[in-house]
């Protein structure tokens, strides 16, 4: 589609209660516009998710920046709307509606919630008590079920992560730990334990989108598909959200003529265990109910033939809704430019990006969105 | 809390059985329960109707942190109504995971109004 991810750009990840969330904004914006030596009157259009950010969020950062005068769009898809921005940029400079796009995410989670999110009480999930982790719980149990999946099984997913998170300087937490750690600590919604759910967390992503320029190393994007959930009911043989990535993976890799062996480096939405075991299964690194057996065998650590989450994943960067969509493309980004520094892919020329944001009682999910990338020399 | 009308399915006693309000499509006979202005999988009309008052386990947790209004633990699951949808609902007794598969009972509602289903035989 000859568009490309010229540069890209973060804030720091982690509860920064004590900062304006347009300082996460100014941080990742001028990052990117560094990267893809861009300047502030060549932005001619502006995507920007949040879930819960202040009406006005994107303008009130922007302006102080002199990016003013053009299209600042935002949009929701709860853990997903980062990922939605940067695909409605993407698609936007792909059918030259726009020629250079910033798209950006941001949250400051710090303002709204102190403990685990709950769905909104408007429906029956979110009105019956069952908090957002426990909607994972419900996959992991059934899993457990279907599939014989351990419960350490699902504690080698945050291990794997935290011990990449080392590497990571901007993550929120940057210690290892054993599966026994992470088994101890306290039980959130049975199977899942404290360390095998993401943290509240503040910060901003950018990416600066615009045409491929030939001669040039770039990014470009394969492919970008971004879908909502089908009905989730009775009928519905696979657990929550698996039926929703594995369709929009299926249309991501027919756009990119490319399949899930293609994939170099993989960042994935675990914002718990379960959920990067249920990702890795419907976007199609393994057989379905086989996602245990990739993390028994090391495949995807750093190291492995498909790493998934080097940057730490959601469960050690942190998880500012809004922004990770746009975390994980600048990680994405950075392991295709060779600059991702000690949790370095060797080697990656392709790489994934999904985000699956859900909380709607009767569908499979809110959205997916997943961006495949690839980086070229000239 | 929100003035919003509460979403969650009512149960009633009818005839010394729980059942639970809902709505199904006259035309794919499509369960639901919450009222639609059509059916969401074939575009028909749809009526209401009663579900129960048993089911099957399709997954269960125990949500253990705090949600506002509620004072954890408690045991949770959807059910798959016979012949009805698969509903959210509270597990009567000890706050610990209901095996999948398990068959269990609609109890009238408690105090929050929630939908409440205990095991049976148990």
């Amino acid at each position: 589609m000859n568009v490309a991810l010229r540069g890209v750009g973060t804030s720091m990840f982690g509860k920064q209660q004590d900062r304006h969330p347009s300082e996460f904004i100014w941080q990742a914006v001028i990052e990117a516009l560094e990267a893809a030596e861009a300047q502030v009157h060549q932005i001619d259009a502006v995507y920007l998710g949040t879930v819960f950010g202040a009406p006005g969020v994107a303008q009130r950062a922007l302006h102080a920046l002199g990016i003013v005068g053009v299209p600042i769009i935002t949009v929701e898809n709860a853990c997903a709307s980062g990922t939605t921005a940067l695909h409605e940029a993407i698609t936007a400079v792909s059918m030259d509606r726009f020629d250079t796009v910033l798209a950006l995410g941001v949250e400051k989670m710090t303002d709204q919630f102190a403990g685990a999110i709950h769905p909104e009480s408007t429906d029956i999930e979110g009105r019956s008590g069952l908090a957002l982790p426990s909607l994972y719980a419900m996959a992991a149990t059934r899993y457990q079920h279907l599939y014989g999946l351990t419960d350490e099984d699902l504690a080698l997913v945050a291990v794997k992560n935290h011990a990449h998170s080392v590497h990571n300087p901007r993550a929120q937490h940057r210690t290892p730990h054993t599966v026994d750690e992470v088994l101890a600590s306290r039980m959130i919604a049975d199977p899942l334990t404290l360390m095998q759910c993401c943290p509240i967390a503040d910060g901003a992503g950018a990416a600066v989108v615009g045409r491929q320029r030939p001669g040039r190393s770039e990014v470009v994007v394969r492919s970008s598909v971004l879908r909502s959930g089908g009905l989730w009911d009775h009928t519905s043989e696979h657990v929550w959200g698996f039926d929703l990535i594995r369709s929009t993976a299926r249309a991501a890799y027919e756009e990119a003529g490319l399949g899930p062996e293609d994939m170099n480096v993989i960042e994935c939405h675990d914002a718990f265990t379960i959920g990067e075991i249920v990702t890795t299964d419907a976007i199609g690194l393994a057989a379905e109910g086989h996602g245990n057996e990739l993390l028994r065998a090391g495949h995807t650590q750093v190291g492995g033939p498909q790493p998934v989450n080097p940057s730490g994943g959601l469960l050690s960067r942190g998880h500012p809704l809004g922004a990770t969509g746009l975390a994980q493309a600048a990680e994405i980004v950075w392991q295709l430019q060779g600059r991702a520094g000690g949790r370095q892919v060797d080697g990656a020329r392709i790489g994934l990006i999904e985000t699956m944001g859900g909380g709607v009682a009767g569908i499979d999910g809110n959205a997916c969105a997943i961006v495949i990338l690839e980086g070229i020399d000239p | 809390m929100t003035t919003t009308p509460d979403p969650r399915p009512v149960a009633e006693m009818i005839a010394g059985t729980v059942l639970l309000h809902g709505w199904r499509c006259v035309d794919c006979r499509h369960p639901l329960l919450w009222s639609t202005p059509r059916c969401p999988r074939c575009g028909g009309t749809v009526e209401a109707s009663s579900f129960g008052p048993e089911g099957v386990v399709w997954s269960s947790t125990v949500v253990r942190v705090p949600v506002p209004g509620r004072t954890p633990p408690y045991a949770m699951a959807y059910v798959d109504l016979d012949d009805g949808p698969r509903v959210l609902a509270h597990v009567d007794g000890p706050a610990e995971r209901v095996a999948v598969g398990s068959r269990v009972r609609l109890l009238e509602q408690g105090i929050h109004g929630d939908v409440v289903v205990t095991e049976v035989g148990v």
